[in-house]
């Protein structure tokens, strides 16, 4: 599962954005290359959601989400709803932000960090850089978004599409069990996935011969031609306290996240320029 | 061990209590023991009170040891509409469960396999505790399939093999699809009489997302509900045709089913 705290956001921000609302408001979580199905992903956001409304005291069932992990359909729904507020990755809030308005509201905040950095990792000894894996194969699931990949993780440097025979996967252990045995040439990684190597038995010795600059986390983004100042400011604040909570808390730890952070737009601004100027 | 005991967080520890128990036959634990293999999906729900209500009572360490009250409770839990009810009859199924790995069946699969079954029945509504049992469910469920892999048609395999395809994913959880098509895979092959063998492999194949598997999808949910419609399965048989129908529903096949 790639980033899954993206469902946990998903479960707070439909809480405080819909108060007293008369209808229940749809929030689109847009999880690309996550292997969750959107069943699934719905069911577990509708549980988080009925946790937060009890514990906000806001009407039962005021609130539901649209799921879903393809980008296509998330640029479809995006469209076709104008969703106030999202969940998305940082590539689509990029390639999105322009024709729908979009700001930051708040980032998650993991292990003390709001930023990550993408790897590439190979057989340990097998290559030394990334020129070497040129027409070699990469699988990983942050390939969903090989636009992304290469703006902002190769900072344009490498265009995945091109220079490498991309394997994209929905499973990041297949991917790596796949490296193990030599069917893939190289992967790519988020934090989260680096972060729990240690826990996977390999047969063959890692190493990463590519490591990004600091990219920011994302997580819930506003449209800012439907939404207030005041609105977003409320959802930053309302998700900063909710892992203080004793129950969002709990929800918070299941997910990793420590907290929520305000977001702030200068953060990004690196990454709309390398996204702009990115070949 | 202790660990493990101990870490059934968050579940329901006040008990259903039933009505009409004045029409109970007098029987023992002992006698229920006896004919415990006819206490099952078959059973009327009155005939599994009684027998709770007593097994509630014993102290007899040779019945306790046993899974036959947990199983009585899963029996229960599992044909109760009311969630809260359901709950408290599976968590006791637990405490049964639990009660038997203390007075020494630690050894029976069958134990593991339905304190395994009643704690996901206990959890599943709830995702924080769902979420803090999952090492636990994964412990019960590997011990039951190393002791007795083939208690309720696979159920080991079956139940293992979902858990890994609904959990989330590494890094986050214990999910892993490779392993949930393996084992589900084999509780087909070697369990194929059993219908939910046939449609969890289903949702294994259909969660792949491969337009190749397909055709192995509609045969072997065609394969499962065949064998729900044709065989007995008593009071399983409602519960067991909704998740057919939802998953008939999310995958949108409604046309003939392929020989």
């Amino acid at each position: 599962m790639r980033k899954a705290y993206l469902i946990l956001i998903a479960s707070l921000l439909a809480s405080f954005n819909v108060k007293a609302a008369p209808n229940p408001e749809m929030i689109l979580v847009c999880y690309p290359g996550g292997s969750v199905n959107a069943k699934d992903a719905n069911g577990a956001m509708s549980s988080m959601l009925r946790v937060i409304e009890r514990v906000g005291q806001w009407q039962q069932n005021s609130f539901n989400s649209l799921f879903t992990a393809k980008s296509d359909e998330c640029r479809k729904q995006m469209a076709e709803k104008n969703p106030k507020f999202a969940i998305t990755s940082l590539g689509l809030y990029l390639e999105l932000r322009t024709s729908h308005n979009l700001v930051p509201v708040v980032q998650p905040r993991i292990k003390g960090r709001t930023s990550e950095r993408y790897r590439v990792m190979v057989q340990k000894d097998k290559y030394k850089g990334l020129d070497e894996l040129k027409g070699k194969t990469m699988g990983g699931t942050v390939l969903e978004e090989p636009a992304f990949v290469g703006k902002i993780v190769f900072a344009g440097k490498y265009d995945p599409a091109t220079f490498f025979v991309l394997k994209s996967s929905n499973q990041a252990i297949r991917a790596l069990r796949a490296l193990d045995k030599g069917e893939l040439d190289a992967i790519i990684l988020n934090e989260q996935q680096f972060g729990g190597l240690a826990s996977l038995p390999m047969k063959t010795p890692l190493e990463a011969i590519f490591t990004s600059e600091e990219i920011p986390l994302m997580g819930v983004v506003a449209n800012s031609a439907t939404t207030t100042a005041e609105e977003r400011a409320r959802f930053g604040k309302a998700l900063e306290v909710m892992c203080t909570d004793t129950e969002g808390k709990k929800l918070c730890e299941l997910f990793g996240v420590e907290a929520f952070a305000t977001a702030n737009a200068a953060v990004f601004e690196p990454m709309v320029k390398l996204w702009t100027e990115g070949k | 061990m202790l660990v493990f005991l101990v870490s059934c967080a968050g579940l329901q520890r006040d008990y259903v209590q039933f009505d009409r128990l004045s029409d109970c036959p007098k029987q023992t634990a002992a006698m229920l023991a006896a004919k415990q293999s006819q206490l099952g999906p078959l059973s009327d729900t009155h005939t599994l009170a009684c027998a709770l209500t007593i097994l509630r009572d014993t102290q007899d360490p040779a019945v306790r040891r046993t899974s036959l009250g947990s199983r009585v409770c899963l029996h229960l839990a599992e044909r109760e509409a009311n969630q809260e009810k359901r709950e408290k009859l599976a968590a006791e199924g637990v405490d049964f469960a639990e009660d038997a790995l203390v007075q020494g069946g630690d050894g029976d699969g069958a134990v593991h396999y339905y304190l395994a079954t009643n704690l996901g029945l206990a959890v599943r509504e709830h995702i924080t505790l769902a979420m803090e049992n999952l090492g636990r469910l994964e412990h019960e469920m590997k011990r039951a399939l190393a002791l007795s892999p083939d208690i309720d048609d696979g159920g080991p395999l079956r139940v293992l093999g979902m858990l890994y395809l609904k959990a989330p994913a590494w890094p986050n959880g214990i999910g892993d699809r490779d392993k949930a098509l393996e084992l589900l895979a084999k509780a087909v092959k070697e369990h194929p009489m059993h219908p939910l063998n046939h449609l969890f492999y289903a949702q294994a194949l259909w969660g792949e997302g491969d337009e190749a598997t397909l055709v192995q999808v509609k045969a072997e949910f065609a394969l499962g509900k065949r064998l729900l419609a044709e065989g007995n399965w008593g009071y399983r048989k409602a519960s067991w045709k909704k998740e057919f129908d939802e998953f008939q529903q999310e995958y949108g096949e409604v046309g003939p089913t392929p020989q």
